[in-house]
């Protein structure tokens, strides 16, 4: 069994190009897992190794957060790869979720951009202790100093740098370690060649002022170290151990640089995974007992006790379904029996694998802690897997709500099949896409968390499963009902020879605050027969079906009838299902009808100097702002907006806030359109049924 | 009844006074215990801002967004009931729109944060505030130059602030402004002390400061104690 202490479970997430994929594709590299290396953009046409989908490498981002294994001085690392784009949030959030700790990557020149501070905030959520490394400090207007700073202003980080460069943008030629007062060099045509020597005289005095505020900033985390700071003789091993507590503690963030593109300090980084960031054990991860109200429990880490395994990414692998699976207990082996306590389904393990990226590797079990992948097992992301002793669940992950839609359609007969297929995996893959089929227009409608990320979905159906579909605008759904009460009385007669149709039908409608339809029936002394009113019933709610305004479902209305006559002969069903729909839309007109439109509640997050063009973005679009909140360097504005206005907003709200803002909805109420939309929407809806 | 008989029923009448319409900066304060309906009378004000067709800030601090809008739906929701408001749906709705809540955390309030915040508000046109409510600030960490500040602000801008304080417990309330605001009512226009009355349903809305029309009715007010609107009856 693998000494858990020397397991370590790291992501690495930051802002798009910050340069995650390449320092990666290094970290491979020096770890040899890979022996070339390949650039994201690379002219070699081989693309990174961790971007391992066509469409991936073609864009030159990173969607799927691919699991890889490799070891660095006898620790065993786990890496998400995750995708550092604001539409694929749930991915970096699966992936936050089955980690120990993160490397959080910043770009020198661009700073803490927004995608940092979102993924900031999901590690405090997660409570994942995270390291930062300051990254492409060989580019032109590098300035780590900024950097750090911005880490403790926008983020509230206590960061504080382990190490000092030895020059910055084209010149930089290596880094200074501030725990062994070292000055580290990166030969070799690959960097892969570390050279220690003493730090060169021009840079002492800058590292012995750093070093000095580094010790003022750990010592608070061990006492041991304040004594030895005191005395002034602090060890290697004690700064070390400090900046480790520290880091564990979510209070204290090591901040390393260097270029990963230029193979520098990459190999520092990987040093400080293993001496900083938190192995299985460190960090307490709570399981739901669903026998016990879901009541939090802690789980052991033991390899001896009961299995609890998650499946935390699906992927359609070359050998069908890949499962993710993080071992949090126990221990899992190839043939071993287990249970989705989700399904309480039973599977056997065929086969386990570690995954390389591509890549995989046969291994005959997992102990806990260890990110491995399954196959041939049916279910979906975010389930737990036992062995069928124990009825608990891992806390079920944060889903945001999809918040926009579009309809797809198939080509062809051979798409409509292929497009099926693709639907269901999607679902499977991401809790987030959803997809349904729209009862009235019969359209499949799609549905996720933003423009870009239903796109990958219409590219992924092209390329992996020939599905062509054309993409449609999604319709609203609008409503109508009454705002004030109106009477009837209406007589259908039809008298063409053979058994004619009779019944007289009185009452009134009226608005109704809630619920979508009531029947009242107030007729005294039998002018309805008893055995035709609940055929005014059915008359009614046919009309329900389709307003005469613009067609949409009529809802929030009461219907009583109090007084009728009907015929003995020609009275019947369908007579009176008649004279109640003549009846309705007698009054139906007179009770003043407006249309309704879903109003959604809006939340748009975003770095707070752009609160007042976020603002003036949703009053443009018929918003009603309810507030704000501050939070930190972030401000969470609150607005109730029409859905129809909300379609290709997050293309707007990106190019207004420089992808710095995210916002999400859901849906509030139905509310009255104003008089200018409705009549609008009056005017298309009698263009169509001309048509 | 109709919007115009509910805005005369409205006890900020008696506290704004006749010369309201000239000299609409100015501060007000809002006394009381802890839970006697301090957030409520301040909402009460913002209320029939929103009733007159003008706009409100509301600023909160230490209470959230969603909760803070509750208070304003549940007092909407109640004056209408008690008041058999005609069209209540409609009215909510069309005023609502003047509405707008900034929320802070207490840590993070600070009255050059506010200022910023109001201006970027005015600058994008989003909202014009001619009065503002401030609940939850807290006067027993505050000293006299930021309430200072406060009023330069109400000035600059044409604005009425109401802010809201706790006063301390077993303070004396005969003897003019209780902790922790005493000493500072010369910063304030109107200063008002909310007392529960024991056994009855009425709160007693004692004015400790304010303008001379206000002493038509005299000092004391006695206020519903769901709807904070005057009550006639109850003497």
């Amino acid at each position: 069994m693998k000494d858990l202490s020397k397991v370590r479970n790291i992501g690495i997430s930051a802002h798009i190009d910050s340069g995650k994929t390449t320092l990666t594709e290094r970290i491979l590299f020096y770890t040899q897992r890979i022996h070339a290396i390949h650039e994201v953009r690379g002219k070699d046409g081989v693309g990174a190794k961790m971007d391992s989908m066509e469409l991936e490498r073609e864009r030159g981002i990173t969607i799927c957060s691919a699991a890889t294994y490799c070891d660095w001085k006898d620790h065993s690392i786990n890496i998400i790869d995750t995708p550092g784009h604001v539409d694929f949030t749930i991915e970096v959030e699966r992936a936050l979720r089955v980690l120990d700790g993160a490397v959080l990557i910043l770009c020198s020149v661009g700073g803490v951009q927004s995608q940092s501070i979102t993924v900031n905030r999901q590690m405090t959520r997660y409570r994942v202790p995270r390291v930062a490394f300051i990254n492409k400090c060989d580019r032109t207007g590098a300035n780590p100093e900024k950097v750090i700073k911005q880490l403790r202003e926008k983020l509230g980080l206590n960061a504080v740098p382990i190490q000092v460069p030895m020059g910055l943008e084209g010149d930089m030629q290596g880094l200074i370690d501030l725990v062994k007062m070292k000055a580290v060099y990166f030969d070799g045509e690959n960097g892969d060649k570390i050279r220690i020597e003493d730090i060169p005289a021009q840079y002492k005095d800058e590292c012995d002022a750093k070093r000095e505020e580094l010790l003022d900033a750990i010592s608070m985390f061990s006492d041991e170290l304040m004594e030895a700071v005191l005395e002034g003789s602090p060890t290697e091993e004690m700064i070390m151990d400090a900046i480790r507590k520290g880091t564990l503690s979510l209070e204290f963030t090591p901040v390393m640089m260097g270029s990963a593109y230029k193979n520098k300090g990459v190999q520092l980084l990987l040093d400080a995974v293993n001496d900083y960031l938190p192995c299985p054990t460190d960090v307490d991860n709570f399981a739901l007992d669903l026998d016990h109200d879901e009541a939090e429990v802690k789980v052991t880490n033991q390899p001896g006790d009961p299995l609890l395994a998650l499946a935390f990414k699906l992927e359609d692998g070359r050998y069908g379904q890949l499962t993710y699976v993080r071992t949090y207990q126990g221990t899992l082996k190839k043939g071993d029996s287990i249970v989705n306590v989700r399904t309480g389904k039973k599977a056997k393990v065929g086969r386990l694998v570690r995954m390389h990226s591509d890549e995989m590797e046969e291994i005959e079990e997992s102990g806990s802690g260890d990110i491995v992948a399954l196959f041939g097992i049916d279910c979906a992301s975010g389930d737990t897997f036992t062995r069928g002793d124990y009825n608990f669940s891992m806390s079920s992950m944060h889903v945001p709500e999809p918040v926009i839609s579009l309809s797809i359609t198939p080509v062809d007969n051979k798409a409509q099949d292929n497009m099926s297929k693709a639907l269901n995996r999607f679902t499977k893959e991401d809790p987030t896409f959803k997809t349904y089929v729209d009862q009235e227009t019969l359209e499949t409608i799609i549905s996720g968390m933003g423009e870009l990320h239903l796109d990958v979905y219409v590219e992924r159906m092209k390329r992996e499963y020939k599905a062509e579909v054309t993409v449609g605008a999604p319709q609203v759904a609008y409503r109508e009902t009454i705002t004030q009460r109106a009477e009837f009385n209406y007589t259908h007669k039809k008298q063409t020879g053979g058994s004619g149709q009779f019944g007289r039908v009185a009452g009134y409608i009226e608005p109704m605050e809630e619920g979508e339809y009531e029947f009242v029936d107030q007729i005294v002394g039998g002018s309805i027969p008893r055995e035709y009113i609940p055929s005014c019933d059915k008359g009614f709610q046919k009309c329900l079906e389709k307003g005469s305004l613009v067609g949409a479902h009529v809802t929030g209305v009461r219907c009583a009838i109090n007084d009728g006559a009907s015929h003995a002969v020609d009275s019947s069903d369908i007579a009176f299902q008649l004279a109640a729909m003549g009846g309705f839309k007698e009054a139906y007109m007179k009770a003043k009808p407006v249309i309704m439109e879903p109003i959604m509640k809006v939340a748009v997050e975003g770095p707070t100097e752009f609160q007042g063009s976020i603002m003036g973005s949703l009053n443009q679009r018929r918003g009603m702002i309810i507030g704000t909140n501050e939070e930190d360097a972030y401000t969470v504005i609150e607005a109730e907006v029409p859905l129809s206005e909300m379609f290709g907003y997050s293309t707007d709200l990106r190019s207004l806030t420089q992808g710095k803002a995210e916002f999400t909805m859901e849906f509030a109420t139905y509310r009255p359109v104003p008089k200018s939309v409705a009549e609008e929407l009056i005017a298309k809806a009698q263009k169509k049924d001309k048509k | 009844m109709l919007k115009q008989e509910l805005i005369e029923k409205n006890p900020i009448r008696h506290l704004k006074g006749e010369s309201d319409a000239k000299e609409s900066s100015r501060m007000g304060l809002v006394m009381a215990r802890a839970g006697v309906g301090k957030t409520a009378l301040l909402v009460q004000i913002a209320l029939d801002t929103l009733m007159n067709d003008k706009q409100v800030v509301h600023v909160s601090v230490g209470q959230s967004l969603d909760k803070t809008k509750l208070w304003y739906d549940d007092m909407f929701k109640d004056i209408a009931e008690v008041c058999k408001l005609d069209n209540a749906g409609e009215i909510h709705d069309s005023i609502m729109h003047n509405r707008m809540i900034i929320t802070f955390n207490e840590s993070k309030f600070s009255r050059a944060k506010l200022e910023e915040r109001l201006h970027d508000l005015v600058q994008q046109n989003v909202i014009k505030p001619s009065c503002m409510v401030v609940d939850g600030f807290d006067f027993g960490k505050t000293d006299r130059a930021v309430l200072e500040g406060m009023r330069d602000l109400a000035n600059a801008m044409n604005l009425q602030i109401w802010f809201s304080a706790v006063c301390d417990e077993g303070t004396d309330s005969q003897a003019g402004v209780p902790a922790p605001c005493a000493g500072m009512e010369d910063l304030f226009n109107t200063v008002v002390l909310l007392q529960p009355v024991a056994q009855s349903d009425c709160i007693d809305l004692k004015i400790i400061k304010g303008s001379a029309a206000v002493s038509k009715c005299g000092k004391l007010l006695k206020l519903d104690t769901r709807t904070f609107m005057i009550r006639e009856d109850c003497k």
